[in-house]
């Protein structure tokens, strides 16, 4: 049985491949999944890695260079998502609050309505419909950009000009997806909770003081942390994820939206996988 | 010590079944040009020289330092001393003409905004592109995007050029405004050239030397008429 491991440089996919034919055929490509699948994850733990020490970079001017790029990811991952992500937060919490409000006291558990929309809503819906929202509107939108600086040489022209590609280019834009995905994720639970309860207000019966003195109490710190970690994690590995698919475009158009999909698919698996780590150690 | 020199740099050429075998070094100040056949060797040349081509066998050095021993970092800190514009300029699209130029003083000398309009509009002004300085690469033509790709490469007054085929798109106006902007340039400082060219003709008043490649090798070296009067019936085809 014979595998090829052949890694390259940063921003360019780690091949493994099989030259096996023979009856260990199926094992030899078992093993080379998993061996892709940890050159993948060890790549991207590069790129976060490479990013947060150019964070460190005490030099006055890299940090007034990257800080455009940052403002600039804010505003087209944050603030330009604000309508979008209202609008999805608001039709969540009225489906959660009008189903836990109308269902709950038929089985007698009618207190438990601000347990309910914690758990639901601000531990768990919040963060994954925060990052799928912003996935498939600024995920696609990274991979796609650099695939088309890549093709249209733009990132040899800066490596050229002696710029480094995870200063310029890789950590501005991971730095603006945390601090967005943060935002994003705690307006998103805001928008859900209190709008969601606003509208349902028109069915229920239940007094705005008794619903907010339900979900504070239901509310802890360990909640809000846990959100926001999610928010960090889930910023930091669509942007490396979308970097990474990015710069891996070679030569060619046509990569671009198939690198497009595979960042897409992968943020949503790798940020489910975290999602999972994060609640079990919180909460299990 | 030559400021660039590839010595028996070997590298298998695409598609080709065979390897390079370069050898070439530049003293400070000269200008050289390569000519040959297409897919000769003359990219692959500047490429070993820019850094972006790793010789399997061999050495590319610039300013006597192996490019192959260099890190990531150090790479990058030799890059501010070369200007590389290759057949496809790599002007970034979202940006204007004029922060294009601006970018390597921006990111390297962290220029604030009016420090950098005298040196980004001399710049533009000698290669005649001044007018454009508001427009996107998309709104350029191949001969402006060129002009601008070479202004940005000199941006930060570096000490070697490497230029893959710049007259490609040029008209003549503008070729004789890039050729005596680059005349004046050397006049001013030690700069040294390294430029592709498929008409030799087209570089003779911008460097003193040429260099003939074919088969991923360098043939044939020496001012034009040493050299044409040297040339075989091949070579000959491409110095006259």
């Amino acid at each position: 049985m014979s595998s090829i491991v052949k890694v390259k440089p940063l921003g360019e996919a780690t091949e493994v491949t099989t030259t096996d034919r023979g009856p260990g055929a199926v094992v030899a490509w078992v093993g080379c999944k998993v061996m892709a699948w940890y050159a993948y994850i060890a790549d991207l733990m590069a790129l976060v890695y490479l990013s947060l020490r150019e964070l460190a970079n005490p030099v006055e001017r890299v940090r007034r260079t990257a800080s455009g790029v940052i403002l600039r990811q804010i505003l087209f991952t944050g603030v330009d998502a604000l309508p979008v992500v209202s609008a999805i937060a608001l039709m969540v919490g009225i489906i959660i609050i009008t189903q836990a409000g109308t269902q709950l006291p038929k089985v007698g558990a009618g207190d438990q309505i601000g347990n309910i929309i914690v758990v639901t809503v601000i531990r768990e819906l919040g963060p994954l419909l925060t990052m799928f929202i912003v996935v498939g509107r600024s995920g696609s939108a990274i991979t796609t950009e650099l695939g088309y600086m890549r093709v249209g040489q733009e990132i040899t022209a800066l490596e050229l000009m002696g710029v480094q590609v995870t200063r310029f280019i890789v950590m501005p834009r991971m730095m603006g997806m945390i601090l967005s995905m943060i935002c994003l994720t705690l307006y998103f639970d805001t928008v859900a909770v209190l709008g969601g309860f606003v509208v349902a207000k028109l069915k229920l019966t239940v007094p705005f003081a008794a619903f907010a003195k339900a979900v504070t109490q239901s509310l802890s710190v360990t909640d809000l942390v846990v959100t926001a970690t999610k928010g960090v994690l889930f910023g930091m590995a669509v942007a490396a994820i979308c970097c990474h698919h990015g710069l891996s475009v070679r030569t060619s158009f046509t990569e671009v939206p198939q690198q497009t999909t595979r960042a897409m698919i992968n943020s949503l698996k790798i940020c489910l996988v975290l999602d999972i780590v994060v609640t079990v150690t919180a909460y299990f | 010590m030559p400021v660039l020199e590839l010595s028996g740099a070997a590298v298998e050429m695409e598609g080709q079944g065979q390897w390079s075998d370069l050898t070439l070094s530049l003293d400070e100040g000269a200008a050289c040009a390569l000519i040959g056949p297409n897919r000769g060797g003359k990219t692959l040349a500047l490429k070993l020289c820019a850094g972006l081509v790793t010789p399997e066998q061999g050495a590319a050095r610039l300013f006597g330092q192996d490019l192959n021993e260099l890190n990531e970092e150090g790479l990058a800190e030799l890059r501010q001393r070369v200007g590389t514009v290759l057949q496809a300029p790599g002007l970034l699209s979202n940006m204007t003409v004029f922060n294009n130029v601006a970018l390597p003083l921006r990111y390297h000398r962290g220029l604030s905004d009016e420090e950098l309009e005298p040196l980004v509009m001399v710049r533009l002004e000698a290669l005649g592109v001044a007018g454009l300085r508001h427009r996107f690469p998309a709104e350029l033509n191949q001969g402006e995007a060129r002009c601008v790709a070479i202004a940005r490469a000199l941006s930060l007054d570096q000490e070697l050029l490497l230029l893959d085929d710049p007259l490609e798109g040029l008209d003549a106006l503008t070729s004789r405004r890039l050729g005596e902007w680059l005349q004046a340039q050397r006049q001013s400082r030690p700069l040294t050239i390294l430029a592709t060219t498929r008409r030799a003709s087209s570089l003779l008043a911008m460097v003193d030397r040429f260099a003939f490649v074919r088969d991923g090798r360098v043939q044939a070296q020496g001012r034009y008429e040493e050299l044409l009067a040297s040339a075989d019936d091949g070579m000959k085809d491409y110095l006259q």
